[in-house]
Parts: C-alpha cells; structure tokens; sequence
C-alpha cells in the first residue's frame, strides 16, 4: 500500500512596507489612496499620545490599571480601515487605534479604564463590542454575531481580535471549530505581540507559525507584518472578501510587538531583554509610515508639527471630558447582575453604605448575631 | 476610581496605588525641589514598589511646597507625597473617603483644628487587605507543613529551601514564591521576621535592616557634609554582608599563580574570538574544576535546619560593580559552559546588572562567588562570602613580576588570590588544597583547557 500525500499545507507572510522603507508596488500599489493614509497616520500619532498621557494618568493615581498600545497601532488600524462600518468590531483591549477609526470617542476608553463600566457602553451603530479584558472570552461572541448576521441574509462579516495567549484558550479553539464547520464569516485576527504578559510566544506555541493553527480547522491562515498597515490591510481585504462572498472564516495572523509594559501593574523589564525591544523600536508602524510619505512628497515638517499640536489638544480635550463625567453610583455594582440580589450581596452592599469597600462580610458580624448580643 | 481622592484644591498630592493592589512604595529619588514649577505629568519622584521601579508625575501644574518624604522612605498609599503652594492656605491633611466627605473635611481644616474623622494620613483599609503584622507568620496546616502551590515547592526544592521553615505572607498563609527567594537570601523573608516561637530562624537575622546592637556609642555629628540614608540596593547589601559575617566563620588563605602561559592563551583565544577577552572566565574555568574535585566547596549551609545541602551544579556568582552598588550575577550551570560562553556570560550579566535589566533569577542560587577586585587594583583581599555558600575567591591584579625557578630568574605574569571559607563547613587544609588545584589549572593551560 504506497503512502499518499494527504495535506499539504503552506503559510504566506505578506510585507509590503518593510522597516527599510521599501515599498512592493504590485501588491501595494493603489491599496490605501494618499489621503486615506495621512488620516491613518494622524489616527496612529494621537492613539500614541493618547497612551502617553494616559500611563501618567494612572502613575498619578487619576486612572486605574491601562494597558498601553504602543508599537501596536496598525494591526487593529488596518483591520478598521478595510471593515465596513456595518461589519463586526469585537475587541479585547489592544485595539483603541481601530476602535477610534471606527468613530469611538476618545474618553469612552479613558472613562472604562478610569474604573467606569459606562466607558464600555459602546454606542450602537459602531458595530463594537464592548472592551473584553478576561482573556479569549469575545471570540465565542464574533462567532455568534456573524452566525446570526449569516442567518438574517445580511452581508455582514464579525472581525475579532485577540492576543497571542489567546490562542492558547479553549474558547478559541470552539470559536474557530464552529465558524469553519458551519461556513459562518469570522476574521479571527491574532495580533501577536510575541508575549502573553510575561510568556514568550515560544512558550506557548511549539508551531513555528500561530498561523496555522487555522488550518486545523480547515480556513484560510495568512501572516503579515503587524507593523506594516499596507500587509494588513491587503491580508484584511482577501478575508473580508471571503467572508462576505463565500461565508468563510479566515484566521491573520498579525506579527506585531508590544512596546510598553502589559499594564501599568506590570514591569517589562524584568522579564524582556533591552535589546529585543529596540529592534523592535526599529520597526515602529508609526516612524514608518511617516517616512514613507516623506518620500513620496506628500508630508513634511510642518504638517507633523501641525498634527502635533492638533493630537495635544485632542488628547487633552479627552482627558478634560473623561474627568469631567459624574462619578457613576457605586451601588451599580450591585445593581445590573441579579432580579432578586441574593443575601450575601445584601450584606455586602449594606456594609459599602456604612463603611470603607472591601469589607469582607464574613469578617463582620453577621445582623442576627448582632441583634442576638 | 484608584482607591484616594485628591483634594479638589490641588493643595497636595496623595500617593495612590502605582500598580494594582500596591499598598506602599520606596521614595528612591526626588526629581524636584521645592520652589519648583512643575507641569501636569512631569515627573515628581521615581518609586519603587515590590513590582517595579516607576516614575510617579504630578497629575496638575503647580509650585511645590514641600516634599513629604526623604529618599529610601517607604510611604504609604494614601499619605501625602508633596504639598503645592496654593497661595497662603495650608495643605489639608488626607482624607481616605469618598469624594463628598474630602470636600467638606478641606473646608473644617481651614476653620480650625476640628476635623472629624481618620486624620492620621493611613487609608482605611478592612482586615482582610491589610498586612498582618501582629501574628506568627511562619504559617502551617496544623501539622508543621507549609501551605503552598506546587510551583512554589518546586521552586523551593530547587534553592534548597525547606519550605516548611520558609515564613508565609500570602492570602491564607500560604508561602508565596517570593518567600521562598527571600528566605532563600537572608535565611528569612526579607519583609518579615517571623515572630519565633518554635526557634525557627536563629538568632542575629535581622531582615529589617542592618541589625543595630545595643548599647552604640555616640555619634559625632558635627562637621557632615551629607547624610545617606541606607537605602535600595545599598540597604540590601549591608544587610546581606551583615548576615553573613555574624553567621559564617570565616577565614581567609591566599596564593599566587604563575598565569604567564595562560595569559598567552588568553591572548591567542582573543584574537579568535575577535574581542577582548580577560583572565575572568578562564579563572571562572579553574575554580569550576576545583570546585568539582573539592565539593566540600559548592556547598551552601541550611543554618535553620543544621544541615549542609551539598550542590552538583557549579552556580558561580560573579561579584559586578555598579553604579547602584554590589550586585552578584549568577551563572547557573557554569560548570558546563566553555571559556568563551562563561567569557560572554560574565560580560551580558555586568550588562544586566548595570542598567537594571538583569531578572531576579539570575541573582539567586550561587553555590560560590568569585569577585574580581583586581580590574579596579589591589593584591590581596580578605572577601567576605555570599551567604549561604561557603566560599568566595578574590582574583588581584595580575603583574609582571619576577619569579625564580630552580636558581634561575625570570619575567612571568602573577595572578594574586584570596580564598575565603565558612569554617564551620570547610577546614583550612581543605581550604588550601582547593585554592592549589585551582592555582595548579591557571598554571597549565593544558590540564585547565585540554
């Protein structure tokens, strides 16, 4: 009995403007229009203000925990630019540059890391869901929204986002499982920063590829630098077109890397070589673009001056809004999550009414025992 | 929101939370002054809490009245940082509730001293968050064993650590990693000394800090030019050295060997490798071998348990100067590795070591420690070992000197060395025979290389 071939499986990685600066024009040519680009540009430099001022804001105790985008712009930039408005944005919380294409405002993300669940309310008619910090819950939710859009006889794709620890959870393997088998049009875009918190990549992923870990599940993979917005976007473009004419999922795989800490309850340094993160510097999606418009004549000195200044004020503007919303009613906690709130929680809201959050209630004498004494 | 309100009139600054569930952290420096104009998110002091070394920036604009605090302090969350200058009005003192009350308590503290309420600047925080410090914390099940995850035992099992002895700071009393590390350094959590009831820690380990004794003689202050508070890694020195020589017995044996011929092959391998290329990693080699036919050397004392844990694995520590002070890098495994490797090894780690990058890791487990006093000069030194191992080997600096060999003279290059025992667990001749076999090696590049 001769042994026959039975798969034979390959990985594409798309680059289109590499880190050097060069440019391949048979796939880049025409697939983002100058001004499209400068736009794209703009939305990168004030996302990383934004992350900027936003790390002091929580140094200086004016914000909870953040975890900072830097180095990571493009991937979720791209992914926004080349979905319709109507199709699915369903996030984790690497994603504010795409959000903000989409049309978030600003403080909406200040006021959810500033400890306010309205921050997370994400306006309807974006097509986002809300900020899923739990890691690999939203895949799951991507799935179900393209199933239903699917169902309904809408064009409508779900593009969902997640890291590369992600991969490793078993709501994403049921997630990818059910989009293949039931021909349901998910993007399942991986940004992967190369490390889940402190866990290099190596670690948790023997393949050589996170990839192709779609092929497991019989939809097209693609790899692109996550760094090079014209690769995403021309990788965005062929599953979205998948998705939308032939009802078929298709995994990204976006090599990108995470500048900053993973929070800002987190310290990179202690687990991450230097030198890795200046090559990585190196391969800026920001510093990039802006030199490839310079040479193609169409930025200079001033108009970045310009955008600075522009980016400050809004930035600043965000941050003056987010601080200027009404601090929500702390009972809220309590309030969204049960009909009928069963006792324990009655303790405990009882006890924040009278007393410091945080009390455990089984440290206080319960109300009987003390009517008992 | 962060868990403090600021005061609505920007009269002071209150330490918040830097990370997620910091309670405090250490004022290693200021970056202002008072008199100083500061802008909303320039940087006022760089902390340190037990996860990071952070830049803490005002959060308003403003002139800055006083600075709460002196460097190496360790300042609670939720105490004033610094006090602006708003124009005449004193800096109310904090208020750890919510935003209403802070509002109506800054007004009653400019009327008069008739504030109501917590005034002491310490944030409320219930029982079950706050740090225990009132019970035994050398925690167990009942039956002496320690409460912890198995990845913690591993880690334990792997420094030579009886877990059981190791005093727990985590939630349920549970011994948490850096517990075991920390017990690991000193013999003892550096956070907390154990309140002893069943002796476990011996006596004259003073965690805290250096252990002050009674009785000191007056200090005679007058004429200083600067007062250094013990602080960050200096603190963390003296209190290492401290435990180290109340606890070893040491003494100290010392030699020279004739490194001409190794020194030319230093020379020859320098020029393979393409870059500089010192004795180090070559004495590094010799003290490997040695330490392998002397074990009794790559040893370390488990003095809670009278017991000394003998070690296969050469980890060779390698004493660095920085501009933070001393710090020993460990190369694990060293006993493994080539000239060359333990040659890149020892210049990646001074690296790490110099810029802070280095991880916790890599600073714990040696089983010996060479220092290399003599790249800054020197001869001869008296080192004092990296408790708990049990031996540290001082290298001079090499010269041209001349030796005589049967009733001749001649021109070779001399390496000075210091060996330093614990003699509690090596004798002198044990001592002396290790420091000639690796005097031996440095003389013969055959049997060290080859």
């Amino acid at each position: 009995m001769p042994i026959t071939k039975v798969l034979e499986a390959q990985i594409d990685h798309v680059s289109i403007l590499d880190e050097h600066g060069n440019f391949d024009e048979s796939l880049g040519k025409g697939l983002i229009p100058d001004e499209d680009l400068i736009k794209l540009y703009g939305h990168m430099v004030i996302c990383r203000l934004l992350d900027e001022v936003a790390f002091k804001l929580q140094r200086s105790g004016r914000m909870g925990t953040y975890p900072q985008n830097m180095g990571q712009e493009a991937p979720s930039l791209g992914a926004a630019y080349a979905l319709e408005t109507t199709d699915w944005m369903v996030t984790c919380y690497r994603e504010n540059c795409g959000l903000f294409w989409r049309g978030l405002p600003m403080e909406k993300i200040l006021q959810h890391w500033m400890g306010d669940e309205r921050g997370n309310d994400i306006p309807r008619e974006l097509h986002a869901t809300p900020i899923a910090v739990p890691i690999g819950t939203q895949m799951l939710h991507a799935t179900g929204l393209a199933w239903a859009a699917k169902y309904r006889g809408e064009k409508r794709v779900a593009c969902t986002f997640f890291g590369d620890g992600a991969t490793s959870e078993g709501d994403f393997h049921e997630a990818m499982n059910f989009a293949a088998n039931l021909d349901i049009p998910v993007v399942f875009f991986c940004q992967n920063n190369q490390w889940a918190i402190s866990v290099p990549g190596k670690i948790q992923c023997s393949a050589p590829t996170v990839a192709q870990r779609g092929f497991a599940y019989g939809m097209d993979c693609l790899r692109c630098d996550g760094n090079d917005i014209f690769a995403v976007v021309h990788c965005m473009n062929k599953a979205i077109a998948s998705g939308r004419d032939n009802k078929r999922p298709t995994f990204i795989e976006a090599v990108t890397y995470r500048l900053g800490d993973h929070t800002t309850a987190d310290d990179a340094r202690r687990y991450r070589d230097a030198e890795e993160v200046e090559l990585w510097k190196a391969r800026d999606p920001i510093t990039r673009i802006k030199a490839f418009m310079k040479s193609r004549k169409i930025w200079d000195d001033s108009k970045q001056a310009e955008l600075e200044e522009h980016a400050d004020e809004a930035v600043s503007a965000a941050v003056k809004r987010a601080e200027g919303i009404e601090a929500p009613n702390k009972e809220d906690f309590f309030n969204w999550m049960y009909a009928e709130l069963p006792e324990q929680l009655v303790v405990q809201r009882d006890t924040m009414r009278t007393s410091s959050i945080g009390q455990d209630p089984s440290q206080i004498e319960s109300p009987q025992a003390s009517q008992q004494s | 929101m962060a868990g403090v309100t600021q005061p609505k009139d920007q009269s002071h600054f209150i330490l918040p939370d830097l990370g997620e569930g910091v309670h405090e952290a250490e004022l290693i420096k200021w970056r202002v002054s008072v008199g100083d104009n500061i802008k909303e998110h320039e940087t006022l002091a760089e902390m340190e809490t037990d996860k990071a070394l952070v830049e803490v920036p005002s959060p308003w604009t403003g002139v800055v009245a006083e600075l709460c605090g002196s460097e190496g302090e360790i300042i609670n969350v939720g105490n004033i940082l610094v006090k602006y200058d708003i124009g005449g009005a004193s800096a109310a003192e904090p208020e750890a509730s919510d935003a209403g009350q802070a509002e109506e308590s800054a007004s009653e503290d400019k009327d008069a001293g008739t504030v109501v309420g917590n005034v002491s600047g310490e944030l409320e925080v219930s029982s079950r968050f706050a740090r225990r410090t009132d019970v035994d914390l050398t925690s167990t099940n009942g039956n002496g064993k320690a409460l912890a995850t198995p990845a913690v035992r591993r880690i334990a099992r792997e420094l030579g650590v009886n877990i059981d002895r190791v005093p727990a700071s985590g939630r349920g009393g549970r011994v948490t990693a850096s517990d075991v590390h920390g017990y690991s350094e000193v013999g003892t959590s550096p956070a907390k000394a154990p309140v002893t009831s069943g002796g476990a820690a011996p006596a004259g380990f003073a965690p805290q800090a250096v252990a002050i004794p009674e009785d000191l003689p007056p200090v005679d202050d007058s004429g200083v030019s600067e007062v250094i508070p013990f602080r960050g890694v200096r603190r963390k020195i003296a209190q290492a050295l401290d435990v180290s020589v109340k606890t070893a017995v040491h003494f100290t044996v010392v030699d020279e060997a004739n490194v001409t011929a190794i020194d030319a092959k230093r020379r020859e391998y320098a020029a393979v490798l393409g870059h500089k290329l010192s004795l180090l990693p070559f004495l590094m080699t010799a003290v490997c071998k040695g330490l392998q036919m002397h074990p009794e050397l790559n040893s370390i004392v488990d003095d809670a348990n009278a017991q000394i844990l003998r070690k296969d694995a050469v980890n060779l520590g390698c004493a660095v100067d920085t501009e933070h002070g001393l710090m020993v890098p460990v190369i694990h495994g060293a006993h493994k590795l080539s000239v060359a490797q333990l040659g890149n090894a020892v210049t990646e780690l001074a690296r790490g070591c110099k810029d802070r990058s280095v991880d916790r890791q890599r600073l714990q487990g040696g089983t010996f420690t060479i220092s290399n006093v003599g790249s800054y000069g020197g001869m001869f030194a008296t080192p004092i070992i990296n408790y708990p191992e049990v031996g540290i080997l001082a290298a001079g600096r090499a010269k041209e000197r001349v030796l005589a060999e049967d009733g001749r003279m001649f021109v070779g290059k001399v390496l000075p060395l210091s060996l330093s025992c614990d003699h509690r667990v090596v004798d002198g001749a044990e001592g002396a025979r290790f420091l000639n076999t690796v005097v031996g090696l440095m003389e013969d590049p055959e049997k060290l290389i080859g």
